[in-house]
């Protein structure tokens, strides 16, 4: 006799469309980071699918990593919550010691071996299970106490973030930080409010030179495309050029001149779209935007389908950091939004935001399938 | 909380995701699909580059296709800018191999006018066993490699110097004035002589490689080449011979004036330089132009040093780079008469009968008298027009030209001057050479501009009786080049027909097919009937044949039965230097088809020094035509004279 099947078995809704969707992303990311580094490499003397490998090995992981945060029930590590964040603001603490490697003007790495991990990226994580379990533990709508608790949830962390520093990853904070509070149930006029002293807090940022000129000249060189002295400005023009280049065909994989040419400068990392734009073309860009559209739509269903707040709340916070970075990332390749260093999701090469972005997907799946049980 | 804000506040969400996306999608419209065009051409040039190598120049020939400028494979080392930097030990490691200063080699590859996507060449023509050196050494020398490259060589030296001219790289007004030529910075041009005024057929079309680099400039692969085409060889009417003679002939007599005492200042003649010029009366070509001194062209190529530059414009070496057949400027003296005696007789003012009484000198009579006498007093009786010219009468001629300022009611104020401009006198000849002077014919009009030009340099804007009387006899504020004097002589020799003299005679392919021809370039006709030309052509040819003729010493011993000449002895005052000796001969003398003008400064008679340098030019010319026997052409001598 077989044992009766069980409907509510989390096996069984599995959402695969998620999963499919994801792992589609993370398959063009990988042969992007081929095409935008093989040239270089090759020309360097070196190994022309060193970065296909190593972004295949982060894959795997990656893949591993969402596995097992989908297995567990995410019930139980709500439980964890607070080791999870304390855990966090450790490695926080200690990126910023003499611990921790600086590269590029930040101080946001541990190098191990030959590879590289970034705790941020790891905090970002921990920062929605955390956020969510703070707020799902008010019931109805958020009262000013519970506020102020999600507000000092995300302080800490944000504050050492800035001390390293990496604005982008505050900025995908705060919109997590946004998204979880409205959801959350936060009054309309603390939503205003707060909006109100973030838009305040980033022209305070820009103005009052609390930032390194190139800090500011990264910000602000999409609003005056023009002036091509500067090297950011190099940077957004050549980004530009790849992907309009691309027209709606785009000039075939591995027949980009921008893109074999080295011409956008940080191409398999935060400018890894360029390289889709120029050889795949509009059409590419937007099966990619489509492939990401599928993702968040279902990460979203997930949110409304959850059985709890707390699950809902997760959802959202890993809703928020996908499509933040989704469009702050491809906006400032194409010139819309300012220039930081964040990476685009399952796309840009490296391993910690693969591994992080990832999980944030098995969580979701996790919500997802014990939405009955 | 409520089930239905929670709908809602994820609905938010939801839209907020939508409109983010759609602003991607928006301006991924745009930038895809509306503005793809013009980004796409940006994305050309920034991965495209052209490279132009130079192509060889044409080659300059003489008259007969004898080469007197040609190319030669030089050996080279060059660095790549890649491998090699400023601080490379490498360089100063070239450096001692070569024996050159590692600044140099510092300045050269940073030097901006050579291609970065091209080899620096460090060192230009570079002895072989060095090449063999680096070859063989070559760890030692990472990024430096040795080259053939074409580079300019004129292979008779001086030889025809200032007709060739000289090349050098191409300057920023050069640059700017072939805008559209497709010049580029670093590139060699003509500089002067044939170089310059021949320089479009000379030039080829460069090589242009068509690159694609990467963000470094580092060269991907080739996407094309268009081959280097050499440039047309230009073939001069110069006759190598004949250049040769004149060159020899003119240093020869210079050589010998200076070891001459001048009578007037019992010092020895400076003679600092000359010109002898040849030419064919029938066309205007130029068959020589001697300039002394001179300079090898040679020493410009890959640049002159700036040292050895100055020497050459240094005023105590009688500036060699001058050409003085077309830039000397000196008075004619009395080979001036030609234009007189053509005005005399072209107005009636004399028929050529008329007799003049020379006792040795002349009173003018006018504003206030003043006594004029011939060169070393000489008296030669009544003489006509035609004897008048063979001795050289300046009292004949000096009586003409107060007859003729006295008459100005009648022919005008610059009746002389009018007729030597119709022979060329006092203007540019329009030669196919660069940097010509254009000399001036002194009349009273023209005094008086210039002195309301520049009154300091001429105070004095009266014209007086004396005036028009040294006109006459070519001395005073007169100056031409001679290659004018050539030229009025080869327009009396033929007849009365002004050309254009020119260097140039043909354009020829790479084959040796004639693309261009440069034509005889008619400037003007001038009315010589035989009334006129007559008496003048007898006395011109009792200048060298009659034994009273002021150069019949100089042609003593000249087959003149077998070549005819016929010439004019000249010596130009030019105080407060010596005399400036003059002569100009046209053979065979009643069909002739050269024109010899000798000019040599500080050197005294015309018949002493200028005849006998043209003298031995036309010894050379009448064995050359067969005319004479061929034998060893004997030096030049100085003779005594009168004029």
């Amino acid at each position: 006799m077989q044992a009766p099947r069980n409907p509510a078995a989390p096996w069984r809704h599995l959402d695969l469309t998620l999963l499919l969707s994801t792992v589609g992303v993370a398959a063009m990311g990988l042969l992007m980071v081929y095409s935008s580094t093989r040239s270089k490499q090759a020309n360097a003397g070196l190994d022309p699918g060193y970065y296909l490998k190593r972004q295949a090995i982060y894959l795997v992981i990656g893949l591993v990593a969402m596995a097992v945060a989908a297995l567990v029930d995410y019930r139980r590590v709500r439980d964890f919550a607070p080791i999870l964040y304390g855990g966090a603001l450790l490695t926080l603490l200690l990126v910023i010691s003499p611990l921790g490697t600086s590269r590029r003007g930040a101080q946001a790495w541990f190098q191990i071996g030959s590879y590289q991990f970034e705790p941020s990226e790891v905090a970002k994580l921990v920062f929605i299970i955390s956020l969510a379990a703070v707020c799902a533990s008010f019931r109805g709508e958020l009262e000013t106490g519970g506020l102020l608790a999600a507000l000092g949830i995300a302080f800490v962390p944000m504050a050492l973030i800035y001390v390293q520093p990496d604005l982008g990853t505050d900025m995908v904070f705060a919109a997590v930080l946004m998204a979880v509070l409205l959801v959350a149930g936060a009054k309309p006029r603390h939503i205003a409010v707060l909006s109100l002293i973030g838009l305040t807090a980033i022209v305070a940022v820009v103005q009052l030179g609390m930032l390194k000129d190139y800090q500011r000249d990264r910000l602000t060189a999409f609003l005056d495309p023009q002036a091509d002295s500067q090297r950011s400005s190099y940077n957004l023009r050549q980004s530009q050029i790849a992907i309009a280049a691309g027209g709606i065909g785009g000039r075939g994989l591995f027949q980009g001149t921008q893109t074999n040419l080295s011409f956008v400068p940080e191409q398999h990392t935060d400018f890894i779209f360029t390289a889709v734009g120029e050889e795949l073309g509009f059409l590419g860009g937007v099966s990619l935007l489509g492939f990401f559209g599928v993702m968040l739509w279902r990460v979203w269903r997930a949110a409304v389908l959850a059985r709890d707040q707390f699950g809902r709340l997760l959802c959202v916070g890993v809703v928020a950091m996908l499509v933040f970075q989704i469009f702050e990332n491809m906006g400032m390749t194409m010139g819309i939004t300012p220039i930081t260093g964040i990476p685009l999701p399952f796309m840009s090469f490296g391993g910690s935001a693969m591994i992080a972005s990832f999980i944030g997907v098995g969580l979701v799946l996790n919500v997802h399938m014990r939405r009955f049980g | 909380m409520t089930k239905d804000t929670s709908r809602l506040r994820l609905a938010i969400l939801g839209m907020v995701v939508l409109s983010l996306f759609s602003a991607l999608l928006a301006r991924l419209w745009y930038l895809q699909i509306l503005a793809s065009p013009t980004y796409k051409v940006e994305a050309q040039h920034n991965s495209v580059v052209f490279v132009y190598t130079e192509a060889p120049r044409g080659r300059i020939l003489d008259r007969n296709g004898k080469v007197l400028a040609d190319n030669r494979v030089v050996l080279a080392l060059v660095a790549h800018r890649e491998q090699v930097k400023a601080d490379s030990p490498v360089l100063a490691r070239v450096a001692d191999l070569l024996g050159a200063k590692l600044d140099d080699l510092k300045d050269r590859l940073a030097d901006e006018r050579y291609s970065q996507f091209k080899p620096v060449p460090l060192a230009i023509d570079v002895q072989k066993d060095k090449l063999i050196y680096v070859r063989e050494h070559q760890a030692d020398f990472p990024g430096i490699e040795g080259l053939q490259l074409t580079e300019r060589i004129y292979p008779n030296g001086t030889l025809a110097a200032h007709v060739l001219g000289t090349v050098g790289e191409i300057n920023d007004k050069e640059l700017a004035a072939h805008k559209n030529d497709g010049y580029r910075a670093g590139e060699t041009i003509g500089k002067s002589g044939a170089e310059l005024t021949y320089e479009a057929d000379l030039r080829g079309t460069p090589q242009i490689e068509k690159l694609e680099v990467d963000s470094t400039g580092r060269v991907q692969r080739s996407l094309g080449n268009q081959p280097a085409v050499q440039g047309h060889d230009v073939r001069l009417s110069i006759d190598i011979d004949i250049q040769r003679l004149a060159e020899e002939s003119l240093a020869q007599g210079l050589d010998l004036a200076r070891r001459s005492t001048d009578f007037l200042t019992g010092k020895p003649f400076l003679a600092p330089g000359g010109s002898a010029v040849v030419l064919d009366p029938t066309d205007g070509s130029v068959l020589a132009m001697a300039s002394n001194p001179t300079y090898d062209p040679n020493e410009f190529i890959n640049g002159i040093s700036v040292k050895r530059f100055a020497e050459l414009n240094d005023p105590a070496n009688n500036y060699p780079l001058n050409n003085r057949a077309i830039q000397g400027l000196y008075a004619p003296g009395s080979t001036f008469k030609l234009a007189t005696a053509v005005a005399a007789l072209k107005d009636g003012l004399i028929t050529p009968k008329d007799t003049f009484n020379d006792t040795g000198s002349y009173t003018i009579t006018g504003e206030q008298p003043l006594t004029v006498s011939n060169a070393r007093g000489a008296k030669n009786g009544y003489v006509n027009v035609t004897q008048a010219i063979t001795v050289s009468s300046d009292v004949f001629f000096d009586w003409l030209g107060q007859r003729f300022w006295d008459s100005r009611g009648k022919f005008g104020q610059a009746a002389i001057q009018d007729v030597a401009r119709s022979l060329g006198m006092g203007d540019y000849t329009d030669v196919d050479l660069p940097f010509e002077a254009d000399g001036r014919v002194s009349d009273p009009a023209g005094r008086e501009r210039l002195h309301k030009d520049n009154p300091d340099a001429f105070p004095h804007p009266e014209w007086y009786t004396g005036d028009t009387v040294n006109v006459a006899i070519g001395q005073g504020d007169t100056v031409v080049t001679p290659l004018q004097l050539a030229n009025a002589y080869a327009t009396f020799a033929n007849g009365g027909t002004v050309y254009a003299p020119h260097v140039g005679q043909a354009v020829l392919d790479i084959n040796g097919q004639v693309i261009r021809t440069v034509d005889a370039k008619v400037v003007r006709r001038t009315e010589l009937p035989a009334s006129i030309r007559d008496p003048l052509q007898a006395g011109f040819k009792g200048v060298v044949n009659d034994p009273k003729g002021t150069a019949f010493g100089a042609f003593a011993g000249f087959p003149l039965a077998a070549f005819p000449v016929a010439g004019k002895t000249g010596t130009a005052e030019a105080p407060p230097k010596q005399d400036t000796s003059v002569f100009t001969a046209y053979a065979p003398a009643d069909n002739a088809r050269y024109v010899v003008t000798v000019i040599l400064e500080q050197a005294g008679l015309g018949a002493s020094a200028a005849a006998p340098v043209a003298r031995r030019v036309l010894e050379g010319i009448a064995a050359k035509e067969g005319v004479a026997p061929v034998a060893p052409l004997a030096n030049v001598n100085r003779v005594a004279g009168a004029d």
